[in-house]
Formats: C-alpha cells, sequence, structure tokens
C-alpha cells in the first residue's frame, strides 16, 4: 500500500494541492513506479488517497498515454517512430530492437524484463532517432547502442543490482 | 420575466433574458438550434459543434460611443469570421446571430458528416430509432452522402454492460459526454467517466457496484443516440408502436411525474402492457428526472403473483368466490360487527380509493377509526398550516433560499428531491441537514447539525430561541394572524442555545426563502408530532409561509400518505386500533404483518379480516378474506404529493382479469349496507365528491388536474435537445392545495412542544428506510434485485467491539419479542449505542419505533 509504503512522499505530494483530488495524477505516476503498471487495485487505491470514484481516476489513467494500464516489463522502451525519427531509420531500429528482443510490435519479453512500444513524438527530433526507457532518454540511438543497453539491463537484473534505470 | 437584453436572430429583434445562452434564447422565441452535446439542464461544453452558428455585434463609435449606423439607420453588425458555438454564448445586448445562412448549413452538414464516420448503420434494431435525435438531426441538417470510406468504419462492442442496468454501444457513442455530464454536475456521483482518447474513447465504470447511482436511467433518456439502453427495456419494443400514458410514480412521497410507454403486447396475450417507464416533465415536481425506482419499479403491474379472484378462507384453506358473494360476504360482518370495525389504508392508495373506504367506514357506523399504515407518521395540522407555499419550485432555489433536512436520510427517502437539494446547494442555497448520523446529502450541506435520536425537536426549538433573540420574527405576521403565542415564548424564554445550533441559525434564518424537510428518521410517532409542531411554529413565527419557496414539507413513508391525511385517516387512528383492537379490520392494500409484529399479533386475534390487494402478502395470507385490486397502472386515480400536489394518473394497462379498483370495491360493498347509494361510475366521479366534501380539494376535478401550460425548457413534440417522446406533458401538472397561511382570513395556532428526549442508554435499536428494498410493490421487479441488500444493521465501530462483531458477521438482534437475523456492517454510519435497521429488506418484521435491543452473534 503506497499511503504505508511511501506515507512521506504522499503527504508531500497532497501538500502541492488546495485538494486531495488533484493529487490523482502524482498519485498515479507512484503507484505505476511501486507496481509496474496502473491495475485495477491500485486505481482504487489511489481512488481512496484522493476520496474521488475509482472510475475518475481510471479516466485520467486511460487518458495519458504516460500511465499503463497493462501489466509490463521491468523495463518500458519506448521508441519513437514519428517522421522526424523515421527519416533517421527508427522503424529499421524498432524492427531490429523487437528482433533482439524476441518480441513482437508492443509485446513484453518472456522474463518480464522488457516491454518495447512505439511511441509519438517525444520532442527531442533533433537527436533522433531516439527512445526513451522508462521516462530516460536515449538519443542519438542505434541498434547496437540499444543492445548494450538491454544486455547491461539484463546483466544488472540478473545480479540483483540496484538499476540504473530508474 | 426578469432582466433582459436584445438580441437580433435571422435579422428579427427578441427581448431575451438577461444571462441565457443563445439556444435558450433561440429556442425561447421558436427558432431550434441543434445541438448534440449541450443539455438545458447541464452546462454547456461546446463539444459536439452542432450548434454552430454565425455570431455578430454592434460595432461602436469610439468617440460618440454609439453605435454606428448604416445608410438606413440601422446598427452596423460586425460579423466575426469563424462560426461559434451558440451554447457556450452568452446572450449579450446587441448580439446578433444567424442560423441558417449557407455558412452554417454547410458546417452542421460537416459536423453530422464527421459524426456519422463510423456511426453503426443500425438504426432498424436501435432502441432509438424513431425517437434519436441523431436521426431527426441527420434527417434535417445532414449529408445525404459520407466521402468516407464505408469499408473504414471503426467496429467496436456493442454490448457492453454498465452496470446491470445500462447498456453501452461503443459504435454508437457520439462521445456528447451528456451521461458523465448528468453523474458528475446533475447527480453529484462520479461514476461514469471517458477513458483514453480519440476514437478509442469509451464510456466507462468502474465504481462498486458498477454505475453506483440511484439515477442511472436518465443517462438512457438525454442520450442522444442509442449507445445507452437499459436493461430493462432493451430490445423490447419500437418507440413508434408505443403510446404515451401519463402516469404518477406509486413508490415515494416526491409524486414524480411519469409516462408509461405501452403497447398490444403479443407476449401478453394481445393485453395494453407498459414497456418502460419514462420520465414526463414537470418542472415543478421531477423536472425531467426519475430514480431507477420509479423506472424499473412497474413490474408488479405485470406480476404472474397477482391474485384474480376473490378468496374466502374456510377452514383454513382458500376457497375462490365470485365478487357478489365476496361483497355479501363483507356486508353481513360489517352489520355484524358494527361499531367493532376498524379501517386501515395503506400508502399507495389513491384519493378516490380513500374517500370510498372512508365512507364505507362512515356507513359502517359513525365512530369507525380509519387508521393509516404505516404509523409512523403524523403531522397533518402542521402541513395545513405551515405547508410549503403554492408554486413552490425546488430547482429554481439558488443563493436567496435555505433548506434544511431534519431527521431524514433524504436520498433514501425521496431521491428526486434530494436530486434537487443537492442542485439547489450547488446554486448556492444553504443547505442544512440535521441528523444523528452521516447522510449523503451532509457533503452539499453548509451547516451539518448532529444530535443524539430523539433530540431533533430540541434542534428546531433552539432555532426558534435564536429567532426571538435576534429580532428575526415576522411581527406583522405574529401580531395580526398568530394564536398561542404568548404560550409558545413563555416556553422558549430562557432556554439555553448551544453555540452549534446558534450558527445553524443564523445560517437558516439569514435568507430570504426556508424550506423544511422533516423525516421521521428515530422519532417516535409522538416525538415525529412534535417535530412537525416545531417546524411549524419556527416557520409561522419567522414569516416563513405563505409564500413560494417557503414552509414545511413531511418526507411521508409512501405515494399518497398526504391524501390519505386530508381525507381523514390518520396513524394516530391506527394506534388507538391497536390499542383497543376491534373485531373486524378492513384493510386496503397495506402490509402490516410483514411490518409490525405488534399489528401481526392483533390481526391474529381478530375475528375477521377483509384485505384488498395486488398480492398475497403475509397479511393477506393471514385474512379471512382477500378481495384482489388493480395496481395502479391499470385505471385512473390521483396522488396527493408530499407537496400538497394532487396530481392524476390514467390507466395505461389493460386490466388484470378479475381484479377491480379498490375504490369500486369499497363502493360496492357501501352499497349494499342500509342507506348506501349506487357505486359512482368513474373515477372522475368520485374525485367530484371528494371536491364537494373535503374542504382542501374543493374546486378540483378531472379537467383541471389535467390543465398543463408550457414549461421551460419545452422539451415536448419536435424540440431537438432531446429525442424521446414520452417527456411531454399531457396528462396534466397537477394543483397543489393551499395552505392556511396563504388564506389571508385564517389564524395560525403555534404551541409549545415538548422536546424532551428519552435517554436511550441501553443499545438502541433505529430502523431506517432504503429506498431499494423488498415492499411488495418493488421486489417483483426482478431486475433491481442486485441492488437490494441483504437484511443488515449498521453498528458502531465501539458497540461492535464491545460486542465482538465485526463486519460482515451474521447476529441476531433480539427486540422485544423479535429475532431478528442480519448481516453485521460496522462502517461508521450508526452513532454509538444505536443500531441502525433497513425495514423492509425481508419478509419478516423488524421495530417500527426505536427500540431497545441486544446483540448475540451467530457463531458458525
Amino acid at each position: 500500500m503506497l499511503a504505508e509504503k511511501y506515507p512521506e512522499r504522499v503527504a508531500k505530494i497532497f501538500s502541492k494541492y488546495p485538494d486531495k483530488r488533484s493529487g490523482v495524477m502524482a498519485l498515479l505516476y507512484l503507484a505505476q513506479e511501486e507496481y509496474g503498471w496502473i491495475s485495477d487495485e491500485a486505481l482504487s487505491e489511489v481512488a481512496a488517497l484522493c476520496e474521488i470514484d475509482p472510475t475518475q481516476v481510471k479516466s485520467i489513467a486511460g487518458f495519458y498515454t504516460m500511465y499503463s494500464e497493462k501489466p509490463k516489463g521491468k523495463y518500458w522502451l519506448q521508441v519513437c517512430t514519428d517522421l522526424p525519427c523515421a527519416l533517421r531509420g527508427a522503424d529499421e531500429f524498432y524492427k531490429g530492437l523487437c528482433d533482439y528482443l524476441g518480441v513482437k510490435d508492443g509485446g513484453t519479453t518472456e522474463d518480464g524484463l522488457f516491454t518495447v512500444e512505439q511511441v509519438m513524438c517525444l520532442a527531442a527530433c533533433d537527436h533522433a532517432p531516439m527512445m526513451q526507457c522508462n521516462f530516460h532518454y536515449h538519443e542519438n540511438f542505434d541498434l547496437e547502442k540499444a543492445k548494450t543497453l538491454v544486455d547491461r539491463l539484463r546483466a544488472e537484473s540478473a545480479q540483483k543490482q540496484p538499476s540504473s534505470e530508474k | 420575466m426578469a432582466e433582459t437584453v436584445t438580441i437580433s436572430i435571422d435579422g428579427q429583434s427578441y427581448q431575451v433574458p438577461k444571462g441565457a445562452n443563445l439556444v435558450d434564447a433561440a429556442k425561447l422565441h421558436g427558432t431550434d438550434i441543434p445541438v448534440f452535446c449541450y443539455h438545458p439542464k447541464m452546462k454547456p461544453v461546446g463539444m459536439c459543434r452542432m450548434c454552430l452558428v454565425e455570431l455578430g455585434s454592434v460595432t461602436v463609435n469610439r468617440e460618440s460611443g454609439k453605435p454606428d449606423l448604416d445608410e438606413h439607420g440601422q446598427p452596423v453588425i460586425r460579423w466575426q469570421p469563424k462560426l461559434q458555438t451558440a451554447c457556450t454564448q452568452t446572450v449579450s445586448e446587441g448580439m446578433a446571430i444567424r442560423t441558417s445562412t449557407a455558412k452554417v448549413v454547410e458546417a452542421r452538414d460537416d459536423i453530422l458528416e464527421f459524426i456519422l464516420t463510423s456511426h453503426p448503420l443500425d438504426c432498424p434494431i436501435c432502441d432509438k430509432g424513431g425517437e434519436c435525435p441523431l436521426q431527426n438531426l441527420t434527417m434535417a441538417y445532414g449529408p445525404g452522402e459520407s466521402q468516407f470510406l464505408y469499408d473504414d468504419k471503426q467496429h467496436l462492442a456493442k454490448h457492453v454492460p454498465l452496470g446491470e442496468l445500462i447498456y453501452l454501444d461503443r459504435e454508437r457513442c457520439i462521445q456528447c459526454a451528456r451521461c458523465t455530464r448528468f453523474c458528475d454536475e446533475v447527480v453529484g456521483d462520479d461514476v461514469l467517466a471517458f477513458h483514453e482518447r480519440g476514437r478509442k474513447l469509451q464510456i466507462v465504470t468502474v465504481s462498486d457496484p458498477p454505475f453506483d447511482t440511484k439515477f442511472s436511467g436518465n443517462t438512457t433518456d438525454i442520450c442522444p443516440v442509442g449507445a445507452l439502453t437499459t436493461a430493462d427495456f432493451r430490445f423490447g419494443a419500437r418507440p413508434w408502436e408505443l403510446s404515451e400514458v401519463p402516469s404518477i410514480c406509486p413508490h415515494c412521497p416526491v409524486g414524480c411525474n411519469i409516462s408509461a410507454s405501452t403497447r398490444l403486447d403479443r407476449d401478453s396475450g394481445g393485453k395494453k402492457v407498459i414497456k418502460r417507464i419514462m420520465p414526463r416533465q414537470n418542472e415543478q415536481v421531477n423536472e425531467i428526472w426519475i430514480c431507477d425506482k420509479g423506472r424499473f419499479g412497474h413490474h408488479h403491474s405485470l406480476s404472474s403473483n397477482r391474485l384474480q379472484t376473490p378468496m374466502l378462507k374456510k377452514d383454513g384453506a382458500w376457497v375462490e368466490i365470485d365478487w357478489k358473494t365476496a361483497y355479501q360476504e363483507v356486508t353481513s360482518r360489517l352489520q355484524k360487527y358494527g361499531e367493532k370495525v376498524g379501517f386501515l389504508a395503506g400508502p399507495s392508495l389513491s384519493n378516490e380509493d380513500l374517500w370510498e373506504m372512508r365512507k364505507l367506514a362512515r356507513r359502517t357506523c359513525r365512530d369507525c377509526q380509519i387508521g393509516l399504515w404505516p404509523a409512523t407518521m403524523t403531522g397533518l395540522e402542521a402541513v395545513t398550516q405551515a405547508g410549503v407555499g403554492v408554486g413552490t419550485h425546488l430547482a429554481a432555489l439558488g443563493p436567496e433560499s435555505a433548506i434544511l433536512v431534519i431527521a431524514s436520510d433524504f436520498e433514501e427517502e425521496a431521491p428526486i428531491w434530494w436530486l434537487q437539494v443537492k442542485q439547489a446547494a450547488d446554486r448556492g442555497a444553504k443547505v442544512m441537514v440535521a441528523n444523528a448520523r452521516p447522510t449523503k446529502l451532509d457533503q452539499y450541506a453548509k451547516c451539518v447539525v448532529r444530535y443524539e435520536y430523539g433530540e431533533a425537536v430540541e434542534v428546531l426549538n433552539h432555532i426558534a430561541v435564536f429567532a426571538r433573540r435576534h429580532d428575526k420574527l415576522n411581527q406583522t405576521l405574529v401580531e395580526g394572524r398568530v394564536d398561542g403565542f404568548a404560550e409558545l415564548e413563555a416556553d422558549l424564554k430562557g432556554k439555553r442555545v448551544p453555540k452549534q445550533h446558534s450558527e445553524a441559525a443564523e445560517l437558516l434564518l439569514d435568507t430570504e426563502n426556508l424550506v423544511i424537510f422533516a423525516g421521521n428518521e428515530g422519532l417516535t410517532l409522538a416525538q415525529q408530532a412534535e417535530l412537525m409542531q416545531a417546524a411549524a411554529n419556527l416557520l409561522i413565527l419567522t414569516g416563513h409561509v405563505a409564500r413560494p419557496n417557503n414552509g414545511l414539507v413531511a418526507v411521508w413513508p409512501g405515494a399518497n400518505m398526504q391524501g390519505a391525511l386530508d381525507l381523514g385517516f390518520s396513524a394516530e387512528a391506527t394506534v388507538s386500533l391497536l390499542d383497543n383492537p376491534p373485531s373486524m379490520w378492513v384493510i386496503g392494500d397495506a402490509d402490516p404483518v410483514a411490518e409490525d409484529a405488534r399489528a401481526a399479533a392483533v390481526l391474529d386475534q381478530a375475528e375477521f379480516v377483509v384485505v384488498s390487494t395486488q398480492f398475497m402478502t403475509p397479511t393477506a395470507e393471514q385474512a379471512d378474506l382477500v378481495l384482489p385490486v388493480l395496481s395502479f397502472a391499470e385505471r385512473e386515480g390521483t396522488f396527493t404529493n408530499a407537496m400538497r400536489r394532487v396530481q392524476r394518473f390514467y390507466m395505461a394497462q389493460t386490466p388484470l382479469e378479475g381484479a377491480l379498483s379498490a375504490w369500486k370495491v369499497f363502493a360496492q360493498i357501501g352499497s349494499a349496507l342500509p342507506g348506501g347509494d349506487k357505486p359512482r361510475i368513474s373515477a372522475a366521479l368520485v374525485m367530484r365528491d371528494i371536491a364537494q366534501h373535503v374542504v382542501r380539494y374543493a374546486g378540483m376535478n378531472y379537467t383541471d388536474l389535467a390543465h398543463v401550460e408550457t414549461q421551460f425548457p419545452d422539451v415536448g413534440g419536435h424540440d431537438l435537445y432531446y429525442g424521446g417522446n414520452a417527456y411531454a406533458n399531457h396528462g396534466g401538472l397537477g394543483i397543489q392545495w393551499a395552505t392556511n397561511a396563504e388564506k389571508e382570513n385564517y389564524r395560525l395556532t403555534v404551541r409549545p412542544v415538548s422536546a424532551e428526549a428519552p435517554k436511550y442508554e441501553d443499545l438502541t435499536l433505529i430502523p431506517i428506510r432504503l429506498l431499494y428494498n423488498r415492499d411488495v410493490l418493488f421486489e417483483p421487479s426482478t431486475v433491481m434485485h442486485a441492488r437490494i441488500p441483504a437484511p443488515y444493521a449498521d453498528f458502531n465501530a465501539k458497540d461492535a467491539a464491545q460486542l465482538g462483531i465485526i463486519d460482515g458477521d451474521q447476529v441476531v438482534i433480539s427486540a422485544g419479542d423479535l429475532q431478528i437475523n442480519v448481516s453485521a456492517r460496522v462502517n461508521g454510519q450508526a452513532p454509538t449505542g444505536f443500531v441502525l435497521l433497513p425495514i423492509r429488506l425481508s419478509q419478516l418484521p423488524v421495530p417500527a419505533a426505536p427500540a431497545m435491543c441486544s446483540v448475540q452473534k451467530v457463531e458458525e
């Protein structure tokens, strides 16, 4: 439970707003960070904290693409395939990444570590192609760099090291 | 009309109310601006873009400060280059709009083409087809063809349940957000919302239970397409087959105007049956809303358990008899027992039934008691003096008004009033809730007063004391027309007013209008009578009477308790009947055996009991003779709602063979008694009798009761705000009888009331009323069963801990001789020392008034 596990962070979120319902988005991020995705239980938990109906929380989680309502891997790889990135080879890069991980578009690896996904412009066109891993930007990217990143994260995960990608 | 401004619509000048938006303003003068998302009962959002118009304003010369004039001397209008949404524009002086230029016509055509890109062409099987705004507006303004590819249509789920009552068809949804805004703005239950965006957008609910609101059916009415349909009516009939019959909801004291959509139905053997219930517009009563109980609670009328022949109990077994024999059985007994006959009327008999029952009682013997069931509330005198003024309009109350709701769980007991009071609070009305426990209205109240059960009267007394001390009395009224003020003043003198109550009093008495809704939660009959008088005292002294939007409303149980009181029935008579039981009982549509153990015992001792009823209720089973009667839908009649509005209902359904109107039955019995006259041949003639004999109903007749006037927003006919053919009110707006305060030659009486509160020291059981229960008229609506809770009782956490019970435990509550099996709820509702027990969640009686109890946990 978020309120028990992170009482200070929850209190800090609420302290920023005049009423509790305004804390919903920040709490959804917290829930996603904690559980990896926004499950129905997480919705209810956030709703109870904000004292609103879970339906309203679901509406917000559904509207914003940065909340995931499906279970996903520990690392969420979002590859921009919008026009500028596509012109710099993002499509091949994305396909190569999928093949390297052995998953289809939008899929999650069997070990539950990686989820890949195409997304719309992430506002880094000057460093295209790019992707983000759990909201961290990796710019001027190519397949080799991506493979290195994936391998590193796999290794870290296997050794149960603290992740370098929060 | 209040302040107005002049605007020009298509070149014509009109006076329109200040602050109105363009759609409403144009509508007032007969110009329809098509809309999908706009709804006159909700805030405009400008989402659908259907109401685009050309908008212009007068240009003002900066030097002279006067409008520029053209060569004809007319003001020059500067038209805006782009079209504007009419719903989001508030009218202002000199504003001009054009609603039918080529530009506007093309825009509407384009908007419809977009809306229809993925709208399915399933009108032939769509419930809304035939009364669908999208259909109507497409025919009126839409393109004949689409430039979009048919094969690219998006296909989505068509049967998405939003709870067990409402289904969503995702393909048909045009994303107008009327349903979500209704839940959010009108009801305040945020249980419906948009999920995802763009073409993936979907209406969702994840509340528990899903779509958790008592008003969900209204979303299907205001849905401008067939996206939301009710589980009850889905695929039930086509709108053009339906004929609309005006009726009145038989479930609660609000008296919502409803429209029964009926048709000749093959499945029902060619009989005319109700296929659905829709709200019928009456701005002074229910506007255009009804609750789900009213909408789905009509199935009792078509139930297969209805009684169809009179039955006599012979040697413990029922024998079917004909009506003639039945009448003879009753008349001979009435003559035999004479003075030892008691009459008892239920809460849903029509005024005509009650009148004939009363006539029968008078003919039987001069002082036969005519009692009222349930015998939990009284206070006709208070209502007669200080009832709400004729023309009270809850939907118009705002910051100038205060509303006090005392001793009532308003949402459960009178949902539509709850809705209206909640909205009044949103508009700035000062709502005060006084109760011994939290209720849902608390969150909208400016002030919540908590008292201990039994102390409700004290609260009103304190407010009266405050009024006297702070010069809030209406001296003209008090000196000119009020009797008993000296005694009351002496009684109130020197009372200490707790701070909480004086704060509340300050809030309430600082406004122009004051309406008091008084219930009976946690009160005995005697206390409730005092509460009514205390409310009347307060209203009379402060002059909050004799005007619309001022006065007292009792939250009676049942649809026609007011009518029964008006016609001379009373709870006091019932008490006296139970204290001195007569040998014979005549009971009309009441079920005392299921509701009250003492009544059950008394009736068991009686020599002969006659019951008129639709169903074999526990009371009927215990009776000696049962007489089958018609439901509200199968006959004509009138109900008087708790705001004293007498309203007609009409015959909607083919009457059940074998059953008769209750008034006819009583009239037939009466006609065979010595001195009996011929029964009237119609309900209208019975009403004529009532009007002749009952002062309150003087001058009323079925013609005047059927009178209708244009209402705003005008939702009938081809109105483009709405689809649906059921809103239009052709059945009458009803007539409110005037209170004594409103009749200038009447004097008003106040008197001291006893505020003595019993000290509840032991655990005390408080019966409470829930909307969804197993009432005999509601239980047959199986579609609602999932919403009726299993019998439960609310415990305070402290008491629960002491008793060693936790939430969900099965317990036995013993009160007097009663053993009540329920599951325990411990959720912060009950105050310490009290157990809240909803009535009528099973067929077994529970105490009708506060009672001492003990609780035992059932070990598994």
